[in-house]
């Protein structure tokens, strides 16, 4: 047999293998399988989340019973999240998103909608998690409901002493270096927001965005790092390297669990937003079929208990709230609002608001040099 | 076409890929940000193609950009210097003070880092300077400090320091490459003229290897003012450069936003490039001489 590689032979060769490897890429990318009969299809999921939203041993075992290899990368907040997948070709095909961000994916033509009444596993959700009226697309539900929280201050009471009710914590000259925060720009915006009691937060006045720098800048000094996880804020306050901390509920067990300080929480006088997250399939992603069998696996009872019992937030997943009860976790469950999920629509969802561009010119404006 | 120039249009169509290259990952993505940078963005986050010059209007009317792009400039410039400076005594301990053995080894372990990812070797300096971290612990453990020092990490200084550690292997790289071609006989004549060794330092080696300390310096320079990950890692709020405004920006969803000041960079340093073009050789960091 004659092995040389000739230029042409080569040429050839790289043509056949090209449409070959386009053909399988396009063989994954048929509509979004949402019956729960359809078995799964073996191969790769890329899922772009948050570190809260899932669990190392669930996608070993969604590995080893469905075939699905979950690849997840972290979302850092949602503009991002929405950012990368504007670009076009992210390669993702699952991502995570707060409630009032999800509308404007959908706006975007970014999400596949789907039918939460063939996906099994809808039917142990919350109710009410199935009709929110930001996840409710022209086609169909925009995102699979997970989990909600309030945004908190959490501390270390051997350290802070005074003032633990209010935002203006944040901007106490004695906790110098000793804050640690999620970065997430517009977010930040929100609390200074919420701490100049402006009328809108997401849509400050000139005069409301002039204070709410003025209160960014107090709070700049404070600030330890920016932190890209919520993980790293438990990290920070279980060292000791910060006293202060913003985080969803359940960060006093999260440190207490991983050999922290005792560490309490509040929800600010003034206020706070809070998120209701949920799953969105990307339109036209590669691995769409395997987005309703990886939820079905994913979101039971067992693994939202689990992740229950991890990070401490409350999850849509009602009957999960039933198999805290029966493993005798009622009081934390109840303690961290499982069994009041009415309580989520009280908050001032999280959300891009109107003037983005503004927003993060102020906050580039404090945490420049 | 003439049958002088086919032959020679033949000898350069391997250029082809290059160029390919060059125009579809450089040029167009390039040209793409400038476009970008002159748009703008909608409360749907869409790129709205309205021309506009409000973008680099916010780069030279709001100074916070002006400052931490000075203060971008002024890191580059002194982790470059100091790079510069201490791989100038190590490269030339190792081309006179080692045997050609000892000295493939010394290279080795100074491009050993550069098997591991970025992203790792900047975590590791975490670990190292952090608050639990290898040398807090050290120094409480001989009684040197009684709580963790928080002036190690998340300021200037550990942005500067991770920086140095980073970038110094392509300072000694370029400037062993250059050491070792150069004919060390001309310092032992310039002594032997009466010119004390700081004079044939100054006017006779420092000249010779002049190329190498430019190619040292635009490797080191030109990819620190484009640093987001040590200030993002190791800064804290306090060692912010212009690429963290930046990407603020871009993952904000607010590309034109970004591109101005991006491309203004990206201006800059090939204004740099092409003042420095004369000297950039690439042969003195990849060849042997």
């Amino acid at each position: 047999m004659d092995m040389q590689l000739t230029r042409r032979r080569f040429l050839q060769a790289s043509a056949g293998a090209g449409a070959a490897a386009l053909m399988v890429g396009r063989m994954g990318s048929t509509a979004f399988a949402q019956s729960p009969a359809a078995a799964a299809e073996p191969g790769s999921l890329n899922f772009l989340t948050w570190s809260d939203h899932w669990n190392p041993d669930a996608l070993a075992q969604i590995g080893t019973e469905q075939g699905i290899q979950v690849a997840t990368s972290d979302l850092s907040d949602n503009s991002d999240g929405l950012a990368k997948l504007q670009a076009g070709n992210s390669g993702l095909d699952l991502v995570s998103g707060d409630a009032l961000w999800v509308p404007a994916y959908d706006a975007n033509g970014l999400v596949e909608p789907m039918d939460l009444s063939s996906l099994t596993v809808a039917s142990e959700l919350y109710p009410m998690a199935r009709t929110f009226p930001f996840f409710t697309g022209a086609n169909g539900y925009l995102a699979y409901p997970w989990g909600w929280s309030p945004i908190q201050i959490a501390y270390d009471p051997v350290e802070v002493t005074s003032g633990a009710d209010s935002w203006q914590l944040l901007v106490d000259p004695k906790y110098a270096g000793r804050i640690v925060m999620e970065n997430q720009p517009i977010d930040i915006m929100l609390f200074a927001g919420k701490a100049i009691a402006a009328v809108d937060p997401y849509n400050m006045t000139d005069e409301e965005l002039a204070r709410a720098k003025d209160w960014l800048t107090a709070l700049k000094p404070n600030v330890l790092k920016l932190v890209a996880q919520n993980g790293e804020v438990r990290d920070a306050l279980v060292d000791g390297s910060a006293w202060i901390g913003t985080s969803n509920l359940g960060m006093p067990d999260r440190v207490k669990d991983a050999g922290g300080p005792e560490i309490m929480a509040f929800v600010p006088k003034e206020g706070s937003v809070g998120f209701i997250d949920g799953e969105m399939a990307i339109k036209g992603a590669a691995n769409l079929v395997r987005v309703a069998p990886y939820l079905e696996a994913a979101a039971t009872a067992q693994w939202c208990a689990q992740n229950f019992l991890d990070w401490g937030r409350p999850l849509w997943n009602e009957k999960a709230y039933q198999l805290l009860v029966d493993m005798g976790q009622k009081e934390r469950a109840d303690r961290y609002l499982y069994n009041q999920p009415e309580v989520a629509l009280q908050m001032t969802l999280k959300g891009p608001g109107g003037r983005v561009g503004d927003y993060l010119d102020t906050f580039n404006s404090v945490f420049g040099a | 076409m003439t049958s002088e120039q086919r032959p020679r249009l033949r000898r350069q169509w391997p250029l082809l890929p290059i160029a390919l290259l060059l125009v579809f990952c450089f040029f167009l993505p390039m040209a793409l940000m400038v476009v970008y940078s002159f748009w703008t963005t909608d409360n749907a986050f869409r790129i709205v193609p309205e021309w506009t010059l409000k973008n680099y209007q916010r780069f030279f009317t709001n100074e916070t950009y002006l400052r931490t792009f000075g203060k971008t400039l002024l890191m580059a410039a002194l982790v470059t210097i100091v790079g510069i400076g201490l791989a100038i005594p190590y490269a030339w301990f190792l081309v006179r003070y080692t045997s050609r053995r000892t000295q493939r080894i010394l290279l080795l372990l100074t491009i050993v880092p550069f098997w591991t990812s970025y992203l790792l070797r900047v975590y590791a300096w975490q670990a190292i300077l952090g608050a639990r971290g290898l040398l807090n612990e050290t120094l409480m453990g001989l009684g040197v400090i009684s709580e963790p020092s928080r002036v190690l990490v998340y300021n200037n200084n550990s942005v500067f320091l991770v920086l140095l550690y980073v970038y110094f292997p392509f300072a000694a790289l370029a400037i062993y490459a250059s050491l070792e071609k150069f004919d060390f006989t001309l310092l032992r004549a310039a002594q032997d003229l009466g010119a004390p060794p700081w004079r044939a330092f100054m006017r006779i080696l420092l000249p010779l290897i002049k190329p190498g300390i430019v190619t040292a310096g635009i490797f080191v320079f030109i990819p620190v003012l484009g640093e987001y990950l040590t200030p993002t890692l190791v800064g804290g709020t306090e060692g912010v450069l212009i690429s963290n405004l930046i990407y603020n920006f871009f993952r904000g969803a607010q590309i034109p936003a970004g591109a101005a000041p991006a491309f203004l960079i990206a201006a800059f340093v090939t204004v740099l490039l092409i003042v420095f073009r004369r000297y950039l050789r690439l042969e003195d960091v990849v060849s042997r001489g």
